[in-house]
């Protein structure tokens, strides 16, 4: 049982990118606030905070799940991955490559959220149709390039990983 | 001068884009990154309603909430600043004065009253929830029909009514014309309001030195230096009288200004000549006040010893939301001035969604006079723009409603030609300057030829071709002034299209369609957009405009031989970074990553008053770097010729490799020359070699045009659209990097299909917002948006830097290829802009409405 | 956009949080997956005193389906139930809705329970309970009551669980082996909340339907069911026809609600529409899992 009263904090462990990592917040504040201000990885995104927009689309023990719509105390316990954690040794993950080559992006301020969808896509499907692609990134909005470019970086990543998983 | 580099030939391909670098992996610097140690943060208390005076303000319970560190009312930040003065005047145009925060009257829901700073935004939030303002409710002005009602309250008392502008111009015989032809075709065409909608809302992050009170303001910008200037001017707290003494007791600032201003007199004399006073003059007459505010803002410009620094790294789109000083950004300047503090406001979505800008809220009643051959004669336009309560500063809908009347003709050729204009004020959000804020006239222009063809039992296209300016119908000049040359390749375009266009596929699918209760329906819409557009097009606007319109460009070779070149723009997606590497790159025949590019800090750019916006990047922000290093490059070639012992004549550049041609091995590199001249001058490091150049584009053309062709696939059971198809046929010169110019056509596409389809800032009549959060202002997602065919013409002229801008042309043609091809799938007259699954019921007669 | 303060409380079994909420009453709000509440507190709609996070509990995550029936817990996620193969073969009109339910990744925080105690007239579970009549299990210190779907849903976001109760489960009848049922509806963007929807079913014995559901969603304060319309199927051959009566009925009952994003001529029209849609696809579902 665990009580925290207007006013007080609450202690917060969690992985993040592989290492734990433990915050004493506010238990108001939001898994994308803490993971932004306490952890200090802002590669992550608040585009609506009411769970729209998508571009705070983190991995929650590998599942996709909006930051902005989880309390930071909700995820006490899990291991989360954002943007940050998915190059390893200086080199960009195959999504992150494929989404240079295709030039997805533009302003890509919602392309953190675009990255982890897909990286949640081709794990489920590693070989998605166009309407698969699509459907899966209909949770997340883009302003700037009307959505070809991205999907096409889906389907370079379905390339560059291969179809089967 | 004949080539004189290899140019590794980046410009013209598809080159990856830099950027990605550090945005693909999470390493971006947006304003909402930059969290300094022990910054505070605002949040504004927003009026909840559309009209009403504020009877009184009580900040006590938010002051003492624990974790605030200041409460400031309207009146309190009022009191320290400046009113925003008309940037652009018009004869008979009334511009309203506002100031950053309303103190004894709201005027749309989300007018700013007060700003709390806090610890944290959640503290800011909740003490915000504790001023207590009394409101008196005025009736609310919800739509342009109130608008024009007189007896309805008006928003600014200075103001006759809430009409801020009528005017009329005419060129030709209209009449005559009219009179003169065979037939008259008219319509009444409403545009509903709309909204940039950048994925990354506005933001400000204000520092004060602590020792200098220097501030360094990080800012969601399109146009860092007019912030930097509107900042100065408008937090200039003292009168215009000290002001002056204080200007004058200054001999640096006076030597600076006088040659400031010698130097602006000798590039724009002419131009000032030209400048029409009338707006001025008229302003000045209904707001007696005009003279002091602007004196006490200009006067305060001169006097300040130091102006803010405005820094803009990664900026999440803007679309020309972000173009304009926002009010809020002088509250925060005032409240970390006043505490000293480091401060900062991340605006949300529900803030973006009420006042962080809208667009195009029209009514336009269009006639077109042509002869029953198909003869266009003339065109008469009567049109109102809802200008929202405050106008945008510093480019306000006047801008809009200028362009609008030398764009409305379009590529077509017509004997004569009337616009009526008028802009009334609402109490809705401020409207803002949107990917092609004149882009209506297109959509109304498309859609009475398409009602035209209609009428003479015509063919779309063909009647466009008949009447569509080219190389069969050669005009020197469009109707309203500005020059035509090759560039304007509208026709090409709109024949390629046809071509494209298999029209007995299309018969077929439309008989398919119909079996599945499905109508298919098919919509062109051509269009040209001067970007930049030839000289004359400043003047055509409004005389003088085209004293602000060059780019000015910087290019040096540092004392290590690094080649760093800076613009003045402010690239919120467009991948300046990238084009202008490849730009320079070639220019100077080295390596992509052998060059820097500066842009969004102040204090290292030259000043320009646009930014980034009016699809400018591509041809003047490239173009002058493109001068300018040419400029710097042939300044190093003659210091390699000397170390060479060769004449300029004979020094290629390959790959960084400077040498006398024939002889790559005993070459020397930028290094080599820039250590040289750096031990010369005694340098050890900065540039060694630099210019800075001004320009305003070459030729008489600079035009962009695309036609563009919907397919739609109407349900009639369900009112649901689909775009099976949706061509672009478009020209915009050599293509620097066609994987960018793909993205803006695209991108402006879908926004047009948002416009259409999904998107509606809607008010009711009383002016309540109802569209307030993400959930019922639908911006398109991917599954509505399909995939978009682009085809490029490239038409070249002699001129060198012939890039044409195309930031704005997709979102210009959509809204009017897909409502023609909506009329052409139901076999009416579409004359609404915004289409609904229900309003496609009703327009169809499957439903009747409410 | 940030959420109000609250005491929060992570209860460390269902009895400290049953316990929690009879203390607080109204004050409190149960947290699950929160990704209905969440929202309406960071705008400020919502500002419960207390906030009491179940999501942690253990032994609330579980779905038994079998021949019997279907019961899924306070804590399975639209996720977990849309990935079940044993509810697509015992209760697949919820495997029918669980695709609509807003995006993938509202969908792995978001529950079936967390749902269909939020009561959203537009949302599709609530009106799934209706048309099978599922029966709600609700828990609080006084003891275990079922509520069915009839009496469950009782205006817009106003159900018959009490202050002080959890909607631990939800309990759906056994799937006769000879019904077909889906959900269809209509919606501004994919995704977005329905205009207006349908969850339905068919049981056709012998050729002529048995008993039939047309349930909807988006069509007023709660999820309706059409009577009438029901009515007019049963003892008819499932064909287009029939169809198109029971369409027609649905028309003439039903008084849907207008807003910014369509009318209630619209909202009427379209329930016509998938009706005729719904009872076609539902019929072709009969015998094929879901």
């Amino acid at each position: 049982m665990t009580a925290v009263p207007i006013g007080e904090t609450l202690d917060v462990s969690l992985t993040v990118n592989g290492a734990t990592v433990s915050v004493d917040i506010d238990p108001r504040r939001s898994l994308a606030d803490v993971i932004r201000e306490e952890i200090g990885l802002t590669g992550t995104h608040l585009g609506c905070e009411h769970g729209v927009c998508g571009a705070c689309t983190i991995l929650l023990d590998g599942e996709p799940a909006r930051s902005c719509l989880m309390l930071a105390a909700q995820a006490e316990g899990t291991a989360i991955t954002t943007i940050e954690g998915l190059a390893t040794n200086g080199e960009m993950h195959p999504v992150q490559q494929a989404m240079h080559e295709a030039m997805s992006f533009q302003c890509a301020f919602c392309s953190p959220g675009f990255m982890m969808s897909t990286i949640a896509l081709l794990d489920d499907n590693p070989n998605p149709s166009e309407k698969e692609i699509r459907e899966e990134l209909s949770g997340n909005l883009c302003r700037c390039t009307g959505y070809e470019s991205i999907v096409e970086g889906v389907e370079t990543a379905v390339k560059i990983m291969g179809p089967t998983r | 001068m004949a080539q004189q580099t290899s140019g590794l030939g980046f410009t013209g391909q598809r080159v990856k884009r830099v950027e990605d670098e550090r945005l693909l992996i999470g390493e971006g610097t947006f304003v909402a990154d930059i969290q300094p140690e022990g910054a505070l943060h605002a949040s504004f208390v927003r009026s909840p309603f559309p009209h009403a005076n504020i009877r009184s303000i009580n900040v006590a319970a938010a002051r003492r909430h624990p974790g605030v560190a200041a409460v400031l009312t309207g009146a309190e930040v009022n009191a320290v600043t400046n009113k925003f003065v008309p940037f652009i005047t018009m004869d008979g145009l009334y511009t309203p004065l506002y100031q950053a925060m309303s103190d004894t009257k709201v005027r749309h829901i989300g007018d700013p009253v007060a700003i709390v700073i806090a610890e944290s935004r959640y503290i800011a939030e909740d003490a915000a929830e504790l001023v207590e303002v009394d409101y008196d409710i005025v009736e609310g002005i919800g739509s342009i029909d109130r608008a024009l009602d007189p007896s309805l309250p008006q928003l600014w008392e200075h103001a006759d009514g809430n009409v801020l502008y009528d005017g009329t111009d005419t060129y030709g015989e209209v009449d005559t014309m009219f009179t003169l032809a065979d037939r008259v075709v008219t319509e009444t065409f409403t545009s509903h309001r709309q909204s940039n909608q950048p994925m990354e809302t506005r933001g400000t992050l204000v520092e004060v030195d602590p020792v200098t009170g220097h501030l360094t303001i990080h800012a969601a910008t399109q146009a860092p230096h007019f912030l930097k200037w509107a900042v100065a001017a408008l937090t200039a707290d003292q009168s215009a009288v000290s002001s002056l003494r204080q200007f004058i007791g200054k001999k640096d600032r006076r030597k600076a200004f006088a040659g400031a201003a010698k130097d602006f007199l000798k590039t724009n004399g002419e131009k000032m000549k030209k400048a029409d006073s009338s707006g001025q003059t008229y302003q000045m007459k209904k707001e007696k006040g005009l003279l002091k505010a602007m004196s006490k803002m200009g006067l305060g410009l001169l006097a300040a010893d130091d102006y803010p620094t405005v820094k803009s790294i990664d900026i999440g789109g803007g679309f020309g939301a972000k173009g304009p000083v926002a009010r809020e950004d002088i509250a925060v300047v005032v409240a970390a001035q006043k505490l000293g503090k480091t401060v900062q406001w991340i605006e949300d979505r529900v803030e973006n969604l009420a006042d962080g800008g809208h667009a195009r809220e029209e009514v336009f009643t269009l006639s077109l006079a042509l002869n029953n051959d198909g003869t266009f004669k003339a065109l008469k336009c009567d049109l109102i723009l809802d200008g929202g309560a405050y106008p945008s500063f510093p480019i306000s809908n006047a801008a809009t409603k200028q362009l609008l009347k030398v764009y409305l003709p379009g590529p077509y050729d017509f004997k004569a030609y009337q616009i009526r204009g008028r802009i009334v004020a609402s109490n809705k959000g401020k409207v803002v300057p949107y990917r092609g804020p004149w882009a209506n006239e297109c959509w109304v222009r498309e859609r009475l030829i398409d009602k035209a063809a209609h009428e003479l039992g015509r063919d779309p296209g063909d009647l466009r071709l008949q009447n569509m300016i080219g190389e069969d119908l050669p005009r020197a000049a469009m109707i309203t002034g500005p020059t035509l040359d090759e560039t304007n390749s509208t026709k090409k375009t709109l024949q390629r299209a046809i071509e494209m266009i298999d029209y007995d596929q299309l018969a077929i699918d439309k008989a398919e369609a119909e079996r599945r209760n499905h109508r298919i329906g098919l919509g062109i819409a051509s269009y040209l957009e001067a970007a930049p557009g030839p000289p004359n097009f400043g003047d055509s606007v409004s005389p003088g405009t085209d004293m602000f319109l060059f780019e000015d460009g910087r290019a040096t070779v540092e004392a290590d031989g690094k080649i760093v070149v800076y613009t003045s723009q402010s690239p919120h997606g467009q991948s300046h970074q990238t084009t202008y590497k490849q730009v320079t790159a070639d220019e100077f025949g080295v390596a992509m990553e052998d060059v820097e590019v500066v842009w969004g800090n102040t204090d290292r750019t030259q000043f320009s008053l646009l930014g980034t916006g009016g699809s400018r990047g591509g041809p003047l922000g490239a173009g002058v770097l493109r001068m300018t290093s040419r400029q710097v490059r042939q300044s190093v070639v003659r210091e390699a010729a000397n170390m060479l012992e060769a004449s300029v004549g004979d020094i290629v550049i390959e790959n960084g490799n400077i040498h006398v041609a024939g002889v790559p091995s005993r070459g020397i590199t930028y290094a080599d020359v820039a250590a040289k001249v750096a031990s010369t001058k005694g340098v050890k490091d900065g540039p060694v070699f630099e210019e800075e150049l001004k320009y305003e584009g070459v030729g008489n053309g600079g035009w962009s045009v695309a036609t563009h062709v919907a397919w739609v696939d109407v349900d009639l059971d369900t009112g649901q659209v689909t775009i099976p198809r949706y061509l672009v046929v478009e020209d915009c010169g050599p293509i620097i990097n066609p994987g960018i110019v793909d993205g803006q056509v695209r991108g402006g596409v879908a926004q047009g299909i948002g416009a259409v389809f999904y998107e509606n800032a809607y008010y009711d009549e009383e002016a309540n917002l109802q569209a307030s959060t993400y959930m019922d202002y639908l911006v398109p997602t991917a599954m509505e948006i399909p995939r978009i065919e682009i085809e490029h013409m490239e038409t070249l002229t002699d001129g060198e830097n012939d890039a044409r801008g195309t930031g704005e042309g997709g979102m210009i043609g959509t809204p009017a290829a897909l409502t023609n091809a909506v009329s052409d799938a139901l076999g009416i007259e579409v004359n609404e802009q915004y289409l609904p699954p229900a309003r496609i019921l009703e327009l169809a007669g499957v439903i009747e409405p409410d | 956009m940030k959420n109000p303060q609250f005491n929060y409380h992570r209860p460390g079994s269902l009895s400290e949080a049953l316990a929690l909420l009879d203390e607080h009453g109204d004050e409190a709000k149960v947290l699950a997956g929160g990704q209905s509440l969440l929202p309406v507190m960071a705008l400020r709609l919502g500002r419960p005193e207390h906030l009491v996070d179940i999501g942690a509990l253990a032994g609330l995550s579980n779905i038994t389906a079998g021949p019997q029936g279907t019961t899924i817990q306070a804590l399975v996620r639209h996720a977990a139930a849309e990935r079940s193969t044993d509810i697509a073969t015992h209760a697949p009109l919820v495997s029918a809705a669980m695709p609509h339910v807003g995006h993938r990744a509202i969908r792995t925080r978001g529950t079936v329970c967390g749902s269909i105690a939020h009561a959203d007239p537009a949302a599709e579970m609530p009106a799934v309970c209706l048309a099978v009549d599922a029966t709600m299990v609700a828990e609080s210190v006084a003891g275990t009551r079922e509520i069915v779907a009839t009496d469950f849903f009782e205006g817009y976001l106003t159900t018959a669980l009490r202050p002080n109760e959890i909607l631990t489960e939800v309990r759906f009848p056994a799937w006769s082996a000879t019904a077909g049922g889906t959900v269809v509806e209509i919606s501004r963007r994919h995704g977005d909340y329905a205009l207006l929807g349908l969850a339905c079913l068919l049981d056709v014995t012998e050729g002529l339907i048995a008993n039939a559901a047309l349930s909807f969603f988006g069509a007023g304060g709660t999820p309706i069911r059409v009577a009438e319309a029901e009515q007019t199927l049963i003892g008819r051959p499932p064909n287009d026809e029939t169809f198109a009566a029971a369409a027609k009925a649905v028309t003439e009952h039903l008084e849907p609600g207008s807003d910014i994003h369509a009318s209630t001529n619209y909202r009427r029209h379209i329930a016509g529409v998938l009706t005729r849609r719904g009872l076609a696809e539902a019929t072709s579902k009969i015998g094929v899992p879901a």
